[in-house]
């Protein structure tokens, strides 16, 4: 048997043997101990604190619109589909919607001025001298603790989580930009000058190539940063977003809508960083690594 | 001793004055580590000639035409370009050069590492492509237009680095041991390519070497430093007919006897490189 299809079953076994676990293994609990060996399944498999599979799938039917309030399933009734998903009170899909938007918009304001910064002062050492401790000191504060100042600030509504996403994203990009900028080959600079290029044209042609694959390095990590500044945001006060689903469902204990809205991030998540790898294979394909896979 | 200010072939005398190098030294480092590289050199350079800068490894070949190009600056003397005292970090747009490193922009393919300067010049993209494969042609590197360069060999990439300074036409050619990591046979390929053009385009070419038989192969005058701190040892007219023959040369007469006088004076600077 290949290498490949033994992995393809591992994954597949193990999936299967997780949702097992996690729909009857407290069922288990009572037999097992009958002989003494309850303590073979923990008390965290209770699904007073983790729900069911079942259940939770039940939640995302309901959540998601896809059964309807009034009874029915929404590809039979497309109207009270639309009319539940911008219900007054919110989807799963309005709340996710929010989601994404903020992440969106916090990941791409902190990437551009983190690649801006970072190579503006990557090219000048006195910038880089004058902003070095402001930047060292806001980087060692942890982010998390500012986002009641920012919803002070910004409000419950987008902008307080959008700017929550944006310090944590910015930081990242500006530094591995930075660094990217600084360690540009000293003769490709030269050689760019020698055929005729201005400081600006040097930037764009020789700094902003090299430097891609450092901003890129650091991406997948900014993509992970903007969706926890937004939650986090969400968390600690907001009107809407899987945040808030999250923390609502804490409050009363709907474990199975918590259930929903993590694995509804956990695609988010995989989706956006497959989406990222696959626009670096295509900018970076000059690189030894990037062709190699592309060979495969 | 130094021969001041000579010029080596006859031929070019009374040309115009393109490169006046005049008592150039260079000390790396300051205070108590002071390294000297290049102790008052001089010679000038006249419209079209061909010079290589021989010497052992370290005697401050490198140092001399950065100096020259402006790269670096001079710790003393005088430097002029075409009349203009060189400011080191100011580019002049008459120069070309080509790296020791290799330098070829790896996110470029190969057409448009050869096409940068003519795309920061905005030449319009028919003209530029024009250009480009012409020279593309001349490189003989037809089929690689749209290779990355990580996957050329060493001596390919090293005609896209010559081709690149070349499209643009420099008056003034600087070269520091450009073809210095390729193989002998590699290299006699790149002599012969590089002799065609010098000897239809006839620019002001410096080139650095510490290899005898490209020096006799390429240039019109050999300039030998000692090793260091860079002096000027001797100057060596070479006066064999163009166009030259990169591999046929070797087997005449004359190219046999210049070889045995000038690899009598490089020997001892090797012996001196040896001592130190
Ligand atoms: N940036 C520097 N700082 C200190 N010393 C230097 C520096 N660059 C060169 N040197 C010294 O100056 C001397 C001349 O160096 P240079 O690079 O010009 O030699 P070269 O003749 O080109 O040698 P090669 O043939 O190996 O390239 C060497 O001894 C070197 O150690
Ligand atoms: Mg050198």
């Amino acid at each position: 048997m290949s290498t490949n299809s033994i992995v393809h079953i591992g994954r597949w076994g193990l999936l299967a043997f997780m949702l097992a676990t996690w729909q009857w293994g407290w069922n288990l609990k009572a037999p097992l101990g009958q002989i003494g060996l309850g303590w073979l399944v923990p008390t965290v498999l209770d699904p007073y604190f983790v729900s069911k599979p079942t259940l939770i799938w039940n939640r995302f039917l309901e959540l998601g619109c896809l059964a309807l309030p009034r009874g029915g399933w929404a590809w039979n009734d497309p109207q009270g589909f639309l009319g539940c998903v911008w219900s007054p009170k919110g989807s799963l899909w309005s709340h996710t919607l929010a989601t994404l938007r903020n992440t969106f918009w916090g990941f791409l304001v902190g990437v551009s001025s983190g690649v801006a910064v970072g190579l503006l002062l990557g090219r000048s050492e006195t910038l880089a001298r004058i902003f070095e401790p402001y930047i060292v000191a806001f980087n060692s504060l942890p982010r998390v603790a500012l986002v009641p100042l920012i919803i002070i600030m910004f409000g419950l509504g987008d902008v307080s989580k959008v700017v929550t996403a944006l310090t944590l994203v910015f930081f990242v990009v500006f530094f591995n930009t930075f660094e990217g900028t600084r360690s540009v080959d000293r003769d490709l600079v030269n050689a760019a000058r020698f055929l005729g290029a201005s400081d600006w044209q040097v930037t764009w042609t020789v700094y902003v190539p090299s430097a891609l694959a450092w901003v890129f390095a650091s991406l997948s990590p900014a993509i992970s940063f903007a969706l926890i500044g937004v939650i986090v945001g969400e968390f600690i006060g907001s009107e809407r977003g899987l945040g808030k689903i999250i923390i609502e469902a804490e409050a009363q204990l709907q474990i199975a809508d918590m259930m929903v809205a993590l694995i509804v991030l956990m695609v988010i998540g995989v989706a956006l960083v497959l989406v990222f790898r696959a626009i670096e294979r295509r900018l970076l394909r000059w690189q030894r690594h990037h062709a190699e896979r592309a060979q495969n | 001793m130094a021969n001041e200010g000579a010029s080596g072939s006859e031929a070019s005398a009374g040309r115009a004055l393109r490169i006046e190098v005049r008592n150039l030294s260079k000390t790396f480092g300051s205070g108590g580590g002071n390294v000297p590289a290049v102790d008052r050199v001089s010679f000038d350079l006249r419209q079209g000639e061909f010079v290589a800068l021989l010497g052992p490894s370290g005697c401050g070949k490198s140092t001399i035409l950065n100096m020259i190009a402006g790269l670096i600056p001079h710790s003393g003397g005088d430097i002029r370009v075409d009349g203009t005292a060189v400011e080191a970090g100011r580019v002049m747009p008459q120069v070309g050069y080509v790296f020791q490193r290799d330098t070829v922009f790896a996110w470029r393919t190969v057409a448009r590492n050869i096409g940068y300067g003519l795309e920061i010049k905005g030449v319009p993209k028919v003209e530029r492509e024009a250009r480009v494969a012409r020279m593309i042609a001349q490189a003989r590197l037809k089929g690689f237009e749209n290779a990355f360069p990580l996957t050329l060999s060493g001596g390919m990439r090293q005609r896209v680095s010559l081709m690149r300074a070349l499209i643009m036409e420099p008056q003034i050619l600087l070269m520091d041991e450009p073809f210095g990591a390729l193989d002998t046979h590699t290299k006699l390929e790149m002599h012969q390519i590089l002799l065609e053009m010098w000897e239809r385009e006839r620019q002001t070419v410096v080139f650095v070497t510490h290899d005898l038989s490209e020096a006799l192969t390429l240039a019109d005058r050999i300039i030998l430093l000692s090793a260091r701190p860079g002096r000027i040892k001797e100057d060596f007219a070479v006066p064999f007919p163009r166009p030259r023959d990169a591999i046929k040369l070797r087997e005449t007469a004359a190219y046999g006897e210049l070889f045995a006088k000038v690899w009598h004076s490089l020997g001892e600077e090797f012996a001196a490189t040896k001592a130190e």
